[in-house]
């Protein structure tokens, strides 16, 4: 009696439907997870996985090689560099942009909309290689710079804390549209009567921004800032084409350092497993920091 | 009895035409290829339609399902390909280096039996044992790591002469930086290309193969006096302006256009190189048009100061085709891509390739009269190499060779001494050693 009533028709609908997205969710995202962070505490290092008698669980020797490499912590700062373009550089921008077209604060809307929006639709190989000209030391830029200063070498690429510079500069100009869409799209579903009855109440454009749209955006700012985070973390295609991580790696990031320890010269599998899951990790804890900030100082919708 | 015999014959030919073309046609089949492939370059057209699809119209039973891809992205499909033992059928590999794996784990067949009596037809240089002591792959040339590249037209209108020493080249600088130009132009942001362009060329004037043999032996290390004095070279090269730290933001594909045009009269890159600069038979342009090829030429590095091996260069066994051990013995399908790797270095093939490209023909049965004054310039340069020396990742283990290419950037980039460079070097050696 008790079973007939657990399997209500309610529940086992609630099952049916969620049961695809559960198994799509273990097969591509929750397994992948778990056999990475198995596969990085064994010396795994090609061939069968399964029934290979040469597979040996070794512990976290790999999380110690990667904590005592200097190419890991370069890499780390330049997720962080980037991470704190994203939060402190696109949001921001990205927020003021769909504010000002919005509130039609300046003229032509729709054509600063496509300008700011254009790079997200571009391949991020042909942005990479583009900008990789442009900062070239015999691109335009070098020209542009020397039509000044005939004798100036460009530099930007070589000095270990300015080379990664254009690469964040390029991130900002490229993913900046993205959250100027999210923010204009979320700014639409804000009643204008509302903003309205505040204009004649006497409220002045910074109060109409401080009181009504800022709070009623926070759950927005934070779908952003975790975008931001998460892609901060798997930053590579771009670097991928406009460095390479080069020179002497100091342009690299998390998701370069992993690759090139499982695909260039020998492949260390145990250690890019060890990366991967590392990266989940970091992920996880700021998304998490992320969500505590928000429940505390956000507002409410 | 006329309505019966016909009927008769009628199915008889019906049986015959169903079955005869089956009992006597070769079985299909179809193989699977990783090609590196460069699109860009000026034979790119002609091999795709003499070298692939001529294979398909020579031989309809085999059906070939190419995957071309070119630098990085052909590098990591293998190893995915290898880590997942799911090597294609036939699939393009390097003696040593970036193909490591393959050799090593022996996922690729011993190709030496299967040659057999072909094996005349080849330079017996081109056959010696590779990585891991088999002929893992057939080459299609002994190919050069290291040239040095002049442009003499350049040179003589800035009234000057090829240079002979060290000492000549850095005399050059301060005359080519008052001209505006670089001395020396490499494509060294991917961190193979200097090490295996240059220092390895260093490496053998300098260290020799001897030493560098008890070195990769363990019997002497990377910190002795000699492997370090390599590496005090090289950084002396960035000191006296011979090399500037901008080739380490210049793409191993815009450096082509940067010496076609003047930037520079001296490039240094791998004899392949030549292929980029020659006429592009689908459109008739050339980087370097003919009439001015006779401008430029192809010596080595110019003597070092204290070098044990004059003249010498970092010479290599050419890239070729594997086949994967999956593969059964005796089958159709190794049949099948054996038919493939024997036509990719075939004469015919191999002309083409000499003719496009400039690569030496590792077969000895090759020749052509259709070659742009650039490839015979190449064919001429090998004549000037006394001694061909190691290319390190062609030697070293990828975990020993790595922090040596990372290396050679920092010592470019003032972030790392040459002492420094080798014992992290030494230190990767001892890691990999004891693994082993």
């Amino acid at each position: 009696m008790k079973k007939a009533a657990f399997w209500t028709e309610e529940r086992r609908a609630y099952l049916i439907l969620v049961f695809p997205a559960v198994i799509i969710y273990w097969a591509v995202m929750a397994f992948p997870t778990i056999f990475s962070f198995i596969l990085s505490l064994t010396n795994y290092n090609g061939g069968p996985v399964f029934g290979n008698p040469d597979v040996k669980i070794v512990g976290f020797t790999h999380y110690v090689r990667m904590f005592n490499d200097k190419y890991f912590w370069i890499s780390l700062k330049n997720n962080g560099l980037i991470m704190a373009i994203s939060l402190f550089g696109q949001i921001p921008l990205g927020f003021l942009f769909a504010y000002v077209l919005h509130r039609k604060l300046i003229k032509f809307g729709d054509f600063f909309q496509t300008i700011i929006y254009l790079p997200a639709v571009i391949s991020t190989i042909v942005i990479g290689r583009l900008w990789q000209s442009f900062f070239s030391p015999y691109g335009p830029f070098t020209e542009f710079m020397r039509r000044f200063n005939p004798t100036w070498e460009n530099e930007l690429f070589f000095d270990p804390h300015l080379a990664i510079l254009p690469v964040l500069f390029v991130i900002l100009w490229m993913y900046t549209g993205t959250y100027l869409i999210i923010f204009l799209a979320n700014l639409q579903k804000i009643d204008p009567a509302l903003i309205e009855a505040a204009r004649i109440d006497g409220a002045t454009e910074w109060q109409v921004l401080t009181k009504i749209i800022l709070p009623a955006l926070s759950g927005v700012i934070v779908t952003t800032a975790i975008l931001a985070i998460s892609g901060s973390l798997k930053s590579f295609d771009l670097l991928f084409a406009m460095t390479g991580g080069n020179p002497a790696r100091r342009t690299s990031v998390l998701a370069l350092y992993m690759y090139d320890n499982a695909f260039r010269g020998a492949p260390k599998y145990p250690l890019a497993n060890a990366i991967s899951v590392f990266m989940v990790l970091l992920s996880l804890i700021l998304i998490m920091v992320v969500r505590i900030t928000e429940s505390r100082f956000g507002g409410r919708e | 009895m006329f309505k019966r015999s016909t009927v008769f014959l009628l199915t008889l030919l019906l049986i015959a035409s169903v079955f005869v073309p089956a009992t006597f046609a070769q079985e299909r089949v179809t193989i699977t290829v990783l090609n590196y492939f460069d699109l860009t370059s000026p034979g790119a057209e002609r091999e795709l339609q003499e070298v692939w699809h001529e294979f398909s119209n020579r031989f309809p039973h085999i059906t070939v399902l190419r995957e071309d891809l070119f630098l990085e992205p052909f590098h990591q499909k293998t190893e995915a390909y290898a880590a997942a033992n799911q090597l294609p059928d036939v699939i393009y590999m390097w003696p040593g280096g970036r193909s490591t794996t393959l050799h090593t784990k022996r996922l690729v067949k011993d190709l030496r039996p299967l040659l057999g009596e072909d094996a005349k037809y080849f330079s017996e240089a081109v056959l010696a044992p590779q990585t891991a002591g088999y002929l893992a792959e057939l080459p299609n040339t002994m190919t050069s790591s290291h040239a040095l590249y002049v442009n003499v037209g350049l040179l003589q209108e800035l009234g000057l002469e090829i240079p002979e020493t060290y000492e000549d080249l850095v005399a050059m600088v301060p005359v080519l930086k008052a001209n505006g130009l670089d001395t020396i132009l490499m494509g060294a942001q991917d961190d193979w290309v200097i090490q295996s362009c240059l220092f390895s060329t260093i490496v053998g004037r300098l260290v020799g193969d001897k030493k560098m043999d008890e070195i990769i032996a363990g019997e002497a290390k990377f910190t002795d006096s000699e492997f370090v004095g390599a590496l005090e070279f090289y950084g002396r090269l960035f000191a006296d302006g011979v090399l500037h730290r901008k080739i380490m933001n210049t793409t191993y594909g815009e450096v082509n256009g940067l010496f076609a045009a003047g930037r520079a009269p001296f490039m240094i890159d791998g004899d392949w190189k030549v292929g980029n600069f020659i006429t592009d038979t689908s459109t008739g342009e050339a980087l370097i048009p003919v009439d001015k090829q006779d401008e430029f030429k192809m010596i080595i590095f110019p003597a070092i100061p204290g070098e044990i091996n004059p003249n010498s260069a970092s010479t290599v066994v050419g890239t070729g085709y594997g086949m994967s051990a999956n593969i059964p013995a005796g089958s159709a399908k190794e049949a099948a891509a054996w038919e493939l790797i024997k036509w990719l270095q075939s004469v015919e093939v191999q002309k083409l390739r000499l003719e496009t490209g400039g690569t030496i023909p590792s077969r000895i049965d090759v020749t052509s009269d259709q070659l742009e004054p650039l490839v015979n310039e190449r064919l001429g340069y090998y004549a000037l190499i006394e001694t061909g020396t190691y290319v390190l990742d062609s030697v070293l283990a990828g975990e020993v060779y790595l922090p040596i290419n990372i290396g050679l950037q920092e010592i470019g980039l003032g972030l790392a001494t040459p002492m420094e460079v080798a014992e992290r070097t030494q230190e990767a050696y001892d890691a990999w050693k004891a693994n082993q």
